[in-house]
């Protein structure tokens, strides 16, 4: 190209001269203004003590504690509400980058595993183990199984969560079945099958009689079924067992119930306007209802109230156990955190108090950890939404057999896995028309198999938790 | 520091060039040495770290993750590539055409959604294409009947994504084509017209093989983007990879394993493998390019 | 008329009409977005746009309300976050946009030894995807405790490979040697020569450049989400990122704050566009 003379192009930049500073200009005077600003309003963090959590009903609950606490000590208390991917995201940020968070944080499950990964000098949250035995409380022992790593105890249980089978009584007793009867699954189908009798206008039945499908919304119940069965996804010292026989013998029997002419399931999902839809329309008789579930029930579905009542799961085998376990929250003291006696007392005040448990239940439904609170007169009340039912001793007297969870920081991708391995279960059982339990455990065994090699390549090659001497039976390090 | 004329100042360049160099041996040199090293280790956090050797290569071969968001990233890819730029394409010969009225005000509003950050566009698009409720759907149901439920959330994340792609860059990439356009020189579509060669004729002689090189910068630009796509899918998808992981990139799972997980090596090494295919990828295309460019 | 023109106007009303609704399809959704944040969370799903009632065309316009902004900046201090996006993005645009210039010049017109392996390191550096410096970064910072401050964010973002390229292209292009001669035959200082010089001159690309910079540290998310760990230094990005709910998402707060966060750069640049575009397309079109 041509190079016009300099005066030439000088002259052709001058002709627009002002135009051109328009933009850094502008940009100039908000970098000096917003500086100013910020420099003017520093980031100051609140003094004091904060606590995230992630549930309504728990800030609800933590809220007029914490302005008691206020009142009378310091530091004080800020509480927050945060969502839950929020308060994750935060969380495991701080832990890794090892910068301060909040001091007390109330984590859900699957969340808390994730701070379990490295190694245990690493984990995020201040060894609690010694300050709960020397506690003269009687709390529940298997509460403690997904907050323990390594036989140390890492945050506070906030709940038991038996889980019962809510069904609508008014449909059940219409058709002069007696539930009591039911002691194991097959009993439940047997019995309640008169109730699949009644179709709508393409002939289809109206009721189908559990609410199940294979979608990822019923992932944790696919979960809570292996635990009842006694299978279990992760053993004691933490090494994934995808691959059990009772793991197999559950899902091929879940999609025997799934599949097929004679299915019994159908979807009614969850935490979702149309699934409380169905729910009231009775398109489902029994649905899996952990205790705070019935909280969801009460206030969502309301117009359930004095139709609905709940009993214990129907077990694997006869004798077998009567209830499994669904979700899981705790709370824990940051390593970062500088007053730990003080945050242990006010941790103590929101969870292992009398007047919390009270609360929790009276606003939330859900049964303290604490044994010794047991005795609360609460629990005996007959609660008119579950026609009457005493249901709070009800799922106190589960309570004793709800098994153990695991802390695994692999229990997504467990639970993922065997979700997949549910699906193509179903898709295998549809192809080759083969509906029964026992025609499908064998595929159901290679599935599982395959997803179990996935799982364990990646927990073999953890170096942090293969470095470290794996712990002792989870159950002998609580008190 | 003056200097005479033909003779080196290298004191000012360097001095002009300092906070440059400074800045990026700090923050570029140093961590790209540092991310080599990183494909060697295990972390949690950037306090834990253990050698492994080879060992993330190895697990990166049979890591069905990885291939799953490596599918996914190819398949967006190709989605952006073979039908966002040919629209733009479209949309800038039409914008072109001698006596548009207005070409600006639609020359802006097309440009526009640039402008949105990626994480804002997912957001609204997060929400217009749920089932049942969103803008899409209930839009193409009224319109056409469409299926109320169509789950552009879950099982076809993919066609989601490249629909939001698309609306955020079909202007910006039609800006370049534009540019381009405009540079054609006149008198070679004259002397084609005079020849008798009709506007497809045209196109193809003319204009094509004149807007090559800003086409080639403009593919490059557009396969390099869409293999680092990672908030898009991760913000409408509310922080998951979607169902089946459908809507799971490479990026996206390197920022989950490095960021969420903790394992910054593992991380490193999936980063060097993202790198190793771009930058074989930019020199294929100018390997292509340069070699036709002779012919 | 005739056949031909008769002809040419069929052909052109299709190109208008393409072009409409092209344009209506991309402004639909930001159409939608405005409508969004002013709808009370009751009336979400009951109309595509704007609620229907008994006003003007057809439009409830007494139900719509101005709640969710009122919470976004009183409630959840979305004007700290608002401060912090103008302020992380404005040092950084000065800055990036200064050493990139001061840079591109050194490159083009002055002469010194290494000179050709630093205009190929440039060239090459752009060659580096970024996710690949996310993870060592991350160490870096944290090692020097620079995480979760202000500078962890800015710092790596000042030096910029491709900006040093596209000024040295500017610098070639717009800066004539003559006058560069005559400054130095005055006796002017390299470096002051930059200044009163050379940097006037490629103001256009500075300008271009400036804004580029600018939103993109405006709309960067992966950034500020690793480094930056107090919810008081999160820039809109994140914030509004972080207003999402799982079970249950209020959509007007959602939508309000996503409108908060994108007006300010359409505005910006609705304004200065000219000179973005040319910015963006200099670098393709000529270099």
């Amino acid at each position: 190209m041509e190079e016009p003379n300099p005066k030439q192009r000088a002259t052709r930049h001058e002709a627009a001269p002002a135009r051109r500073f328009v933009g850094p200009v502008v940009i100039l005077v908000l970098a000096f203004a917003s500086a100013v600003v910020y420099a003017a309003w520093p980031v100051r963090r609140p003094p004091g003590f904060h606590v995230w959590t992630f549930a309504r009903l728990h800030h609800q609950i933590y809220v007029p504690i914490a302005e008691q606490w206020n009142l009378t000590h310091t530091p004080k208390v800020n509480l927050t509400l945060l969502s839950l991917p929020a308060l994750e995201q935060r969380m495991l940020s701080a832990f890794l980058a090892r910068t301060t968070s909040a001091e007390l944080i109330e984590v859900e499950r699957r969340a808390a595993a994730r701070a379990f990964v490295g190694p245990l000098d690493a984990v995020g949250f201040v060894d609690l183990t010694d300050r709960i035995r020397a506690e003269k409380l009687d709390i529940n022992p298997a509460s403690f199984s997904p907050w323990t790593a390594r036989g140390r105890i890492f945050g506070l249980p906030h709940d038991v969560h038996p889980v019962m089978l809510g069904y609508r009584a008014d449909l059940v007793e219409a058709a002069g079945i007696d539930v009591s009867r039911i002691e194991t699954w097959d009993d439940f189908f047997n019995v309640l099958r008169p109730l699949m009798d009644e179709r709508d206008e393409e002939g289809l039945p109206k009721h189908y009689l559990l609410n199940f499908w294979d979608t990822p919304v019923h992932g944790e119940v696919v979960e809570l079924l292996i635990l009842q069965a006694g299978g279990a996804l992760f053993d004691e010292r933490g090494q994934p067992t995808l691959d059990r026989a009772t793991n197999a013998h559950v899902l091929a029997t879940l999609v025997s119930w799934r599949v097929g002419p004679r299915r019994v399931v159908a979807d009614a999902p969850y935490f979702s306007a149309s699934g409380n839809k169905l729910l009231l329309e009775g398109r489902v008789v029994a649905s899996f209802v952990p205790d705070w579930m019935c909280n969801i029930w009460r206030f969502e579905i309301p117009q359930l109230a004095g139709k609905v009542k709940l009993m214990p799961l129907p077990a694997w085998a006869r004798g077998g156990r009567r209830t499994s376990v669904w979700g899981g929250t705790m709370l824990g003291i940051s390593r970062s955190a500088t007053d730990i006696d003080g945050l242990w007392t006010f941790a103590k005040r929101l969870y292992l108090s009398r007047d919390a448990a009270h609360e929790l239940y009276t606003r939330g439904d859900i049964i303290t950890p604490v044994r010794s609170f047991w005795d609360d007169p609460i629990y005996d009340k007959p609660d008119p939404f579950f026609s009457g039912q005493a249901k709070g001793r009800a799922y106190i007297d589960l309570a004793s057999q709800v098994p153990i969870r695991s802390n695994s920081p692999y229990g997504t991708l467990a639970m993922t896995e065997v979700q997949n391995a549910l699906i193509a279960l179903v898709a295998y059982a549809q192809r080759s028309k083969r509906y029964a339990a026992d025609e499908l455990t064998g595929e159901a065994a290679r599935l599982l198999g395959l997803a179990q090699a996935r799982v364990a390549a990646r927990v073999a090659r953890n170096v942090f938790l293969a470095a470290e001497p794996l712990s002792a039976d989870v159950r002998e390090s609580t008190p | 520091m003056r200097a005479a004329p033909g003779v080196s100042n290298s004191r000012a360049a360097w001095l002009l060039l300092a906070p440059f160099l400074v800045i990026f041996a700090v923050f570029y040199a140093y961590p790209l040495v540092r991310s080599v090293l990183l494909a060697f280790q295990q972390t949690f956090g950037p306090g834990s770290s253990r050698f492994v050797g080879l060992g993330n290569f190895r697990f990166l071969l049979s890591d069905s993750l990885f291939w799953t968001a490596l599918w996914n990233t190819i398949v967006f890819t190709c989605g952006s590539v073979f039908i966002q730029l040919p629209l733009a394409l479209g949309l800038a010969l039409l914008l072109n055409r001698p006596r548009v009225r207005g070409r600006a005000l639609f020359r802006t509003i097309l440009f526009a959604p640039a402008l949105v950050g990626v994480v804002f566009v997912a957001m609204m698009f997060g929400v217009i294409f749920e089932k049942r409720t969103g803008l899409l759907n209930l839009f193409l149901h009224q319109m056409f009947g469409w299926n109320l439920d169509f789950p552009w959330l879950e099982t076809y994340v993919m066609p989601a994504l490249i629909l939001a792609a698309l609306w955020q860059y079909v202007g910006f990439n039609m800006v370049y084509f534009l540019a381009a356009l405009q540079n054609v020189p006149a008198e070679l579509l004259e002397a084609a017209r005079i020849d008798g060669a009709g506007s497809w004729k045209r196109f193809l002689h003319v204009v094509l093989p004149a807007i090559r090189p800003v086409g080639a910068f403009v593919v490059l630009l557009s396969i390099i983007g869409s293999f680092q796509l990672f908030e898009l899918p991760y913000i409408m998808l509310n922080s998951t990879a979607g169902a089946e992981n459908r809507g799971l990139t490479v990026v996206m799972y390197l920022y989950q394993t490095g960021f969420q997980i903790g394992d910054l090596g593992y991380a490193s090494t999936i980063a060097w493998v993202l790198a190793i295919l771009l930058i074989g990828c930019a020199a294929a295309m100018r390997a292509l390019w340069t070699t036709e460019a002779e012919s | 008329m005739s056949a031909a023109r008769v002809q040419g106007a069929l052909r052109a009303a299709s190109v208008y009409a393409a072009l409409s609704i092209s344009s209506a399809l991309i402004l639909t959704p930001l159409a939608w977005l405005v409508c969004a944040s002013l709808k009370r969370n009751e009336d979400f799903f009951n109309s595509l746009f704007l609620p229907a009632g008994d006003g003007l065309l057809g439009v409830a316009w007494n139900r719509l309300t101005l709640h969710h902004f009122y919470r976004l900046f009183a409630e959840l201090g979305i004007g700290r976050a608002l401060l912090n996006s103008v302020f992380l993005s404005s040092i950084t645009a000065l800055l990036a946009t200064l050493f990139a210039a001061m840079g591109g010049y050194a490159l083009a017109r002055l002469r010194f030894r290494g000179r050709r392996q630093i205009d190929w390191l440039v060239l090459a550096v752009i060659v580096i995807p970024p996710p690949l410096l996310l993870a060592p970064t991350f160490q870096l910072l944290f090692q020097l405790h620079l995480l979760d401050t202000m500078a962890g964010l800015i710092l790596p973002a000042c030096a910029p490979a491709f900006g040093v390229y596209l000024f040295r292209q500017a610098a070639l292009g717009s800066i004539p040697g003559e006058l560069l001669e005559a400054a130095r035959l005055d006796g002017c200082g390299e470096v002051r020569t930059f200044f009163a010089i050379g940097l006037p001159l490629v103001m256009p690309m500075a300008a271009a450049f400036l804004l580029i910079t600018f939103l993109g540290m405006w709309n960067n998310y992966i950034g500020p989400q690793v480094v930056l760990q107090s919810p008081q230094r999160f820039p809109l990005a994140v914030a509004v990122a972080q207003l999402r709910g799982v079970y249950y998402q209020d959509y007007g707060l959602l939508m309000a704050g996503t409108l908060v966060s994108i007006a300010p750069v359409l505005l910006l640049f609705l304004i200065l566009q000219r000179d973005f575009v040319s910015g963006l397309t200099s670098g393709a079109v000529k270099g």
